[in-house]
């Protein structure tokens, strides 16, 4: 079996048959960036996206990636064309978003797959679309700015 | 004889005692562990830092930059940002060309634990004083090698400038060799040393301004190595076996299957001290050995929820009228209530609480014959040190310790349990062990914060004063929550509680008040947790003082205002403040609720907060809309940060006030994951507004955990504005406040 983990492909050994994607991410691959929050898929902090889709990687099994593609806060900034940053990151740098920062790499992932999704979102659709992701640190209020900051600076960037 | 099977511990599954014998447990490889020793335990890290304390925390190295071993731990606070712009501004220097380091514990002499919201307050001297010598330092030696007078070497940028207009860079006067500082500069130079920190007020060139955090770029490419992402080389894994309650005694275990296990390196029983630990070249062997266990507990049945609420029962003590510590009596609070206009006696409760850090423990140790490395993210690097050594059998010298960026503190990493077990486990290996918490581990196996019980008896005369204040609560110690048992009761008998009680003197003007408490130890761990006492008590005292402004008819923020003393001007004026912001006064929609709440953290910070709540009774759902915030923290460091923490100390309030209660039961912690230990989530969140006052002329104060006490009597206020229904326990009971309202 090999996957795709940012535009690398990797073979899993038979013996890792059975584990997580994120314990693969973390003690096999050595990406640590990808962080263990709570094992239940109901912190986010473990967040990825396959095939541009934001999973909680505590929760799908390294057998079921099959061909979809996995990219990690490693390799996120690669998805987009301009810079050493991805503009999500960009913006939580500008807005100075993160305090411990531990959950902030699950935020950004789960924030850049929905503005791809989504590239103009209200207010009301971020808080609900954020929502799965938790923040001991209370940085809730920032995450919203930059989130929206990202949304702004989207739309200016088209009618340039 | 009740057991449990620790693997179904999260079901609370009960079994039968299976039918092998608890007596005579194979112990597949016996490895003596250097448990315990000497019966005085390692301290945390209390000295408050001096002056000279500064010369080990700053140095020149010779490509120019300047070294600044930060003396407080990364948990997301920021005070490792703050002091660095301090250091510029002593230094002359850009935010580039500073290298800021958590020190290992052989790279700079112990400093206090990062606790109590001082980082910046407490080190703020020391700091400057350090880089202000080094400065003067540096000037002698461009003076003494361009052959001038030190009063004609001016600062320039990282340097000098000589009166010929040539800049000197710190770099070429720190030529090949890192220049530090030594007590002979202390004492050349002695205090008088100038300080820009303290001279230049408002012309500072890096105090005041929102730097953005060093590590930031880092954090948003996942780049940041906290302790769980070490990596050292050739690195096992080990897990230690926790008891599934507290309390629990190991009765039996079968660990037959685990140690046969390929890929398992180690299996250690140690059936007098309980200590069961298995080590493997993989995390998910790993798994699957600790899996295999079979294990039996008895668990204390008895250790439950009635109890330890029992235990900690204002109305007991009361009933006894035995309270270990009075903490102010003044006046007659019988001849106080003969002038009451109006008079109410209340109980106020607040639940036992989790820190609940994103980052679940974790740490990496090394044990070998000359030296012990751990690798650790903790509050108190140095306590870990002491408490590693300690129970390695090793001198503390031997035990060096890297400090990592923590994924949150809150008072909740003081101990470091994961890295002492990797301690043990690696002494038994002889190889590095890396131990991962889960969040079921985390939960159950941590200190807690105290569940508080008040009961206020208080009432206001005619012209709005307050008559009389008794004010009698009980909870546990938090301070000294976690020393052993017979010392602590020892402890109580001399000393109380001040983190406890933190909170609890109101800033009131009162003729007549008695204000008394009992901490008292039961069996759950407590420790520090964001604020202490400070969140309890001053729930309980501007809930009574709502409760008191609207029992004779007047506005709470005017209420409030007229009942400080000349003394708490600053409260005063961030009262007036926020009530500015937030337009106190207006009138609000049907449902909407406005509430108001203030405090003064350490006697230093005064912050005030008004919230808005919305209660859609139809659908039952209570949104706190909008929390405004003025807080006067002195000088400010870096505005931005500053912010953002009042900002996480109103989620962590908004929390603490709806969502966060931690229950036991046989012993066991009932809540082992966020589904039922339920934190503030982004729809949950309020829209915020904070505003920093400067008070001008005033030392950096605390902030990391100042604005949380007002928050949620703020909230609870902001209830009864909206439902006529007080909340006087916490987390609110939304049964109880929807209760028999129409629809």
């Amino acid at each position: 079996m090999r996957i795709e983990i940012n535009g690398k492909f990797l073979a899993v050994p038979a013996s890792l048959s059975g584990i997580t994607l994120l314990d693969f991410i973390r003690d096999f691959v050595g990406l640590k960036g990808t962080k263990f929050g709570c094992g239940m898929g109901l912190c986010g902090a473990c967040t990825v996206h396959i095939d541009g889709v934001a999973t909680r990687s505590c929760q799908v099994r390294i057998d079921d990636v099959g061909a979809k593609a996995i990219t990690t806060i490693e390799g996120l900034a690669a998805t987009a064309s301009a810079g050493p940053l991805h503009p999500v990151q960009k913006a939580w740098v500008e807005e100075s978003v993160p305090q411990c920062g531990y959950c902030q790499p699950g935020q950004i992932m789960t924030a850049a797959a929905f503005l791809s999704r989504n590239p103009d979102p209200s207010n009301n659709e971020i808080r609900q679309e954020m929502s799965g992701n938790l923040c001991r640190c209370g940085t809730y209020e920032r995450i919203r700015k930059a989130v929206a900051r990202v949304a702004r600076e989207g739309e200016n960037n088209a009618h340039d | 004889m009740p057991t449990i099977d620790a693997k179904s511990i999260s079901r609370r599954h009960f079994l039968k005692k299976t039918g092998w014998s608890a007596i005579g447990v194979t112990v597949v490889s016996a490895v003596a562990l250097p448990l315990g020793g000497c019966v005085i335990p390692a301290l945390p890290t209390r000295n408050d830092p001096v002056l000279e304390d500064g010369l080990a925390w700053v140095q020149a190295l010779p490509d120019g930059r300047i070294r600044f071993f930060c003396p407080r731990m990364e948990m997301g606070q920021g005070a490792t940002l703050g002091l660095c712009q301090i250091v510029a501004e002593e230094l002359n220097v850009e935010q580039s060309q500073i290298d800021c380091v958590l020190p290992d514990t052989d790279q700079v002499p112990p400093f206090k634990m990062t606790v109590g919201s001082e980082g910046i307050s407490k080190s703020f001297e020391p700091v400057s004083f350090g880089a202000a010598l080094l400065r003067e330092k540096l000037r002698k030696m461009a003076a003494t090698r361009e052959g001038l007078s030190e009063e004609l070497v001016k600062d320039g940028q990282g340097g000098f400038v000589l009166p010929s207009g040539t800049e000197l860079g710190y770099g070429l006067l720190a030529s090949s060799e890192t220049v530090v500082l030594s007590t002979s500069d202390y004492q050349a130079s002695g205090v008088e040393v100038p300080r820009y920190a303290f001279e230049r007020k408002t012309n500072f060139r890096a105090i005041g301004q929102s730097w953005k955090h060093h590590d930031l770029h880092a954090i948003v490419t996942g780049q940041a190595v906290y302790s769980r992402d070490v990596s050292v080389p050739d690195t096992l894994y080990g897990r230690v076996l926790h008891p599934p309650a507290l309390g629990a005694q190991l009765l039996g275990i079968e660990d037959r299957a685990a140690a046969a296990m390929p890929g398992v390196t180690l299996v250690v029983v140690d059936k007098n001290s309980g200590f069961v630990g298995i080590v493997a070249e993989t995390p998910f062997v790993l798994s699957e050995a600790m899996d295999a266990l079979e294990v039996q507990w008895e668990v204390p049945e008895d250790l439950n929820q009635a109890k330890i609420e029992g235990d900690l029962d204002v109305e007991k003590f009361r009933a006894r009228n035995q309270f270990e510590h009075t903490l102010a009596s003044e006046g007659d609070i019988d001849a106080g209530k003969s002038t009451a206009q109006y008079q109410t006696v209340t109980r106020y409760d607040t639940s036992f609480a989790a820190h609940a850090a994103m980052e679940p423990r974790s740490g990496t140790a090394w044990v070998r014959e000359d030296k012990v490395e751990l690798w650790c993210g903790g509050q108190d690097p140095f306590f870990v040190q002491q408490r590693v050594a300690k129970a390695l059998g090793r001198d503390a010298d031997e035990v060096i310790v890297h400090s990592h960026r923590m994924g949150g503190g809150f008072g909740g990493r003081v101990i470091c349990q994961a890295t002492e077990e990797a301690a043990l486990l690696s002494a038994a290996v002889g190889r590095p062990v890396r131990v991962q918490w889960d969040r079921e581990t985390e939960f159950q196996n941590n200190y807690f914060q105290p569940a508080f019980s008040h009961h206020i008896d208080a009432g206001v005369t005619d012209d709005g004063q307050i008559s009389h204040w008794q004010h009698d609560f009980v909870s546990a110690p938090i301070l000294t929550g976690m020393v052993p048992q017979p010392i602590g009761w020892v402890l109580d008998q001399v000393t109380a509680d001040g983190g406890t009680a933190r909170g609890s003197l109101p800033q009131y003007q009162m003729m007549n008040r008695n204000i008394r408490y009992s901490d008292i130890r039961t069996a759950i761990p407590i420790g520090a947790w964001r604020g202490l006492g400070s969140a309890p008590n001053v729930f309980a005292i501007e809930s009574m003082m709502d409760e008191l402004a609207a029992g004779v008819g007047r506005d709470p923020l005017t209420f409030r205002l007229q009942n400080l003393p000349p003394a708490s001007d600053r409260l005063a004026t961030v009262l007036r403040r926020v009530g500015e912001i937030a337009e106190w006064g207006r009138s609000v929609p049907s449902g909407v609720g406005r509430g108001i709440a203030c405090a003064v953290y350490k006697n230093e910070t005064a912050v005030a907060i008004i919230a808005e709540v919305l209660l859609d009774r139809e659908a039952r759902h209570l949104q706190i809309t909008k929390i405004w915030c003025a807080q006067d923290s002195g000088l400010v460091i870096n505005p931005d940060q500053v912010e953002n923490l009042v900002m996480g100390n109103i989620v962590w309030g908004c929390s603490m006030a709806l969502k966060e209660r931690i229950t036991f039961e046989a012993g066991a912690v009932e809540q082992n994951n966020f589904h039922a230990y339920e934190i503030l989530r982004h729809t949950e969140a309020p829209e915020m507004e904070v505003v920093l006052v400067d008070p001008g002329d005033a030392a950096p104060a605390p902030v990391g955990e100042s604005a949380l006490a007002p928050v949620a009597p703020a909230i609870a206020n902001a209830i009864f504005a909206a439902s006529g229904r007080r909340v006087r326990s916490l987390p609110v009971d939304l049964d109880s406040v929807f209760s028999d309202m129409a629809g």
